[in-house]
C-alpha cells in the first residue's frame, strides 16, 4: 500500500481530537484553527468580506460552475459533511461514527469535479436546477490572524426534469476562511446536515 | 385484487411486464408474500458491540429494536409498548440498559423483559390481575446471524438463516470473512429515491452489462481502470442459493499477486489465505475471478470495487453493504454501510473509507447514475403504455431457452451454483423468479400474542380464534422462543 495517507501538521494547541473534521480518519492533514471570541458585527469589514465570499460562492454552486469553486478552495481543504443519527437527549453525539456523506480532501473534490465536466456524468444531463438559499451569516475572528471562521445556513433547492417534485437539503455550515496571497480561500466546511434521512436521490451537488 | 398468474408466468419466461416497477397492487402483494417471509438483514454485530448497544431498523413498515443485551446476546424486539401501542425506542441508535415507553413509563430492560409498569397494583390488582412476569416486548418471530450479520424472519416457520442464504454463503464470505475478526460495519447514510426496490437488487445481483455505458465518467477521469466493455464481459456472474453476484476477470498472476493487483496489502492477503476455503481461494487465483457487485434476495446488495484514492496509480478496495428498504412502489430508502476487515492496518481502514465514498453511497460517483436511471425507470412504468410492454430480461438465452454461452465447468470456477463469463441477465432472472415463486404462495398467518389476557382467546362467530390467530396462539407470560 505505497497510496499515503497526508500526515497531520504540527498542531499548536497540542490537544487531542475534539472537532467532528478532527476525529475524522481523513481529517488528519486539515487545519485546526478554531474560532477566537465572540460574532464580529455586522458591519465589521471581516465580517462583509466573508458575507460577500459566501454569496459569490452561492452563485457559483447555484451555475454549477465548479472549476472557478475549486480555485477558491486550498490544497489542505476538509470538506465535511457528517451522516446525522437520531440520538436520545443527552447521548452526547448526533452524527454517525465513522461515517459521513462526504468526507473529501482537495483529491476528491477534484474528481467530482472532473466528472461533472465529463460528457457521461448522467445524473447531471440534464442538468439540475439549483438555488443555495444563504442566511444566518455569523463571522468569528481565528486563533489567527490571516484566517476567519464563518458559520452560515443554506437551503439547496433542487428541481429536475418537469415530473418529480424538488427536493431540499437545509444545513448549517462551519467555514475556516483563510487568506492566501490577497484571496480568501475555503480551508475547512463542517456541514451539518438537518435530515437523518436525505430526500435527495444523491448528492450530486456541493453545499 | 387483479389476478397476477399471467404477470408472473411472463416473468418467469424471461419477459418482464414493465409496471412491475410501479404498481401499488404488485406492491401489497410483496408486503403479503415477499417480506413477510425472506430473511431480511437488520444489521450487524459490530454495530451494537457492547452490551446495551442498539440500533432501531425496518422491516417494511415494523420498527425493530436491535439490541446486545447485557448478556452479550443479540436481540430484535417488535418496537411497540404492550400498554397502548407506542413506539418505545424513538432514537436510531444508542446504549441503554431500558427502554421506558414515554406515554405511560411501562419500562423494558434491554432483553425486552418488562421491569417497570407505573401502579401495577392500584391498576391492575399487581401480579394477579396483570401478570408483569415474563412479559416481554414481541420478539421478531427468528433472528439468526451468520458472519455477524443479523437477520430476522417475521415468518415463524421460515426455514434456518444458512438454509435459506444456501450457497450463497461460499461469496458472502468475501465480503464479511477476510480475517477471524470479521468486518466493522460503519454508517448507514440513508437517502430516499423514488425508484421501485427491485431494480436496486436486480442490478447489483448481475447487470455487468450497464457498467460501461453508466460508468463511463468514473473511468474518464481516472477514478477507476476495470469498467471499459471488454474488461467487463470476461468476468463471470455465478448464482448460488439466495443471491447471485458478478466478478471481474483478473490479470494473470498466482493468488498473492492477484490479491495484490486490486489494493490488499500482504498482510491481509495472508489473513485471507488462512480464513478462506481452498475453493474460495482458487476462485480467485486459479479462475482469476475477484468478487464485485452481489445481491441476496430479496433486498440486500454487497458491492467490491478497487478505485485510486490520490494521485498516485495505486487502487484500494473496498466494500460496501446495502439495503433496498421498500417505502412503497416507487420510493426506496436506501441503507448503505461501508465494510471494513476488522484486522486490516488503520491506514487500510481510511483509505477504503475514502475509496467507498468516492465510490458508493450517497455521495458515490458510481452510484449517482445508477440512481438518475432507477427514477427514471419507476416513473415511466406508473402510467397505462408500460401495461402493454413487456421487457426482454432474457439476455443469455437463445430462443429456444438454450444459453447462449454453457456454464462454466468446475475446473473453470471453483465456486458453488451456477456461473457463466460474458453479458447475461440469467441472474436477474434468478432473483426474479424466487420473488414470483414467493407471490404466487398464499401469505403467510401469523400468530397473535395477548399481552396478560384473562385466559382463552376470542373467537368470531364461527368459533375461530379472532385476528387471523389459529391454535398456536401463544400464552401470554410465556417467552418466546428465538432461533
Amino acid at each position: 500500500m505505497s497510496t499515503d495517507l497526508p500526515q497531520a501538521p504540527p498542531d499548536p494547541t497540542g490537544r487531542p481530537p475534539e472537532t467532528l473534521s478532527e476525529q475524522s480518519a481523513l481529517g488528519r492533514h486539515a487545519s485546526r484553527v478554531q474560532r477566537a471570541g465572540s460574532s464580529l458585527p455586522f458591519d465589521d469589514p471581516r465580517h462583509l468580506q466573508a458575507h460577500h465570499w459566501l454569496v459569490d460562492e452561492a452563485w457559483l454552486l447555484d451555475a454549477q460552475a465548479y472549476e472557478d469553486w475549486l480555485e477558491l478552495i486550498t490544497e489542505d481543504v476538509h470538506y465535511l459533511m457528517p451522516v446525522r443519527v437520531t440520538t436520545a437527549l443527552g447521548a452526547g453525539y448526533d452524527t454517525a461514527r465513522g461515517m459521513a456523506h462526504f468526507d473529501e480532501d482537495k483529491y476528491s473534490l477534484s474528481r467530482r469535479v472532473a466528472r461533472f465536466l465529463t460528457e457521461h456524468a448522467w445524473t447531471e444531463d440534464p442538468p439540475s436546477r439549483l438555488r443555495h438559499h444563504l442566511t444566518n451569516v455569523r463571522t468569528f475572528v481565528a486563533d489567527t490572524e490571516d484566517h476567519l471562521v464563518v458559520e452560515s445556513a443554506t437551503l439547496l433547492f433542487r428541481s429536475r426534469g418537469d415530473v418529480r417534485e424538488g427536493s431540499f437539503v437545509s444545513a448549517g455550515r462551519e467555514d475556516l476562511l483563510r487568506l492566501v496571497d490577497g484571496r480568501w480561500k475555503l480551508a475547512r466546511r463542517v456541514i451539518s446536515v438537518d435530515d437523518s434521512v436525505m430526500r435527495m436521490q444523491n448528492l450530486a451537488i456541493f453545499l | 385484487m387483479t389476478d397476477q398468474t399471467g404477470v408472473l408466468a411472463d416473468v418467469r419466461r424471461g419477459m418482464i411486464p414493465a409496471h412491475i416497477y410501479n404498481d401499488r397492487e404488485v406492491f401489497e402483494l410483496e408486503k403479503e408474500r415477499v417480506f413477510s417471509r425472506a430473511w431480511v438483514f437488520v444489521g450487524h454485530e459490530s454495530e451494537i458491540a457492547q452490551p446495551g448497544d442498539y440500533v432501531v431498523r425496518r422491516v417494511l413498515e415494523d420498527s425493530f429494536i436491535v439490541t446486545r443485551d447485557e448478556q452479550g446476546e443479540i436481540r430484535a424486539h417488535f418496537n411497540m409498548c404492550l400498554h397502548r401501542g407506542m413506539q418505545v425506542c424513538r432514537a436510531e441508535v444508542g446504549n441503554a440498559s431500558h427502554f421506558r415507553c414515554p406515554y405511560h413509563g411501562w419500562s423494558y430492560r434491554n432483553d425486552g423483559r418488562i421491569v417497570g409498569l407505573p401502579f401495577h397494583k392500584d391498576a391492575y390488582g399487581g401480579e394477579e390481575g396483570f401478570a408483569r412476569k415474563g412479559q416481554r416486548l414481541l420478539p421478531a418471530p427468528k433472528l439468526a446471524t451468520y458472519n455477524g450479520m443479523i437477520f430476522v424472519s417475521l415468518d415463524p416457520d421460515a426455514p434456518p438463516l444458512e438454509d435459506f442464504l444456501g450457497d450463497f454463503r461460499f461469496y458472502l464470505d468475501y465480503y464479511t470473512k477476510q480475517s477471524a475478526s470479521g468486518i466493522e460495519l460503519r454508517g448507514p447514510q440513508r437517502w430516499r429515491v423514488k425508484a421501485n426496490w427491485k431494480i436496486g437488487a436486480e442490478n447489483f445481483a448481475g447487470d455487468m452489462y450497464h457498467t460501461p455505458q453508466t460508468h463511463t465518467s468514473v473511468v474518464e477521469i481516472g477514478l477507476f481502470r476495470e469498467p471499459k466493455a471488454e474488461k467487463r464481459k470476461d468476468g463471470a456472474t455465478y448464482w448460488a442459493g439466495a443471491g447471485g453476484g458478478t466478478t471481474y476477470k483478473l490479470p494473470e498472476g498466482d493468488l498473492d499477486e492477484r490479491l495484490r493487483y486490486v489494493g490488499y496489502p500482504q498482510e491481509m492477503v495472508d489473513r485471507m489465505k488462512e480464513q478462506l476455503s481452498a475453493e474460495q481461494l482458487q476462485v480467485i487465483g486459479e479462475d482469476g475471478f475477484m468478487i464485485s457487485a452481489a445481491s441476496i434476495y430479496p433486498n440486500l446488495s454487497f458491492v467490491h470495487n478497487w478505485p485510486r484514492v490520490g494521485e498516485s496509480e495505486d487502487v484500494l478496495p473496498f466494500i460496501s453493504i446495502r439495503q433496498w428498504q421498500p417505502i412503497s412502489e416507487d420510493e426506496t430508502e436506501v441503507l448503505s454501510w461501508f465494510a471494513v476487515d476488522a484486522e486490516a492496518p488503520e491506514e487500510f481502514k481510511a483509505l477504503s473509507y475514502k475509496a467507498y465514498l468516492m465510490c458508493f453511497g450517497s455521495t458515490g460517483m458510481f452510484e449517482q447514475d445508477d440512481v438518475e436511471n432507477w427514477v427514471s425507470l419507476t416513473n415511466t412504468a406508473a402510467g397505462s403504455m408500460a401495461r402493454r410492454l413487456l421487457l426482454n430480461s432474457r439476455m443469455g438465452l437463445l430462443q429456444d431457452d438454450q444459453p447462449v454461452s454453457p456454464a462454466l465447468g468446475p475446473d473453470a470456477f471453483h465456486g458453488p451454483g451456477e456461473a457463466r463469463t460474458g453479458y447475461s441477465e440469467h441472474n436477474q432472472r434468478a432473483l426474479l423468479t424466487r420473488w414470483a415463486d414467493d407471490l404466487d404462495r398464499p401469505p403467510v398467518r401469523a400468530a397473535t400474542l395477548e399481552v396478560g389476557g384473562p385466559g382463552s382467546g376470542a373467537v368470531d362467530t364461527a368459533g375461530r380464534p379472532s385476528a387471523g390467530a389459529d391454535d398456536t396462539v401463544l400464552p401470554a407470560g410465556e417467552a418466546v422462543a428465538q432461533a
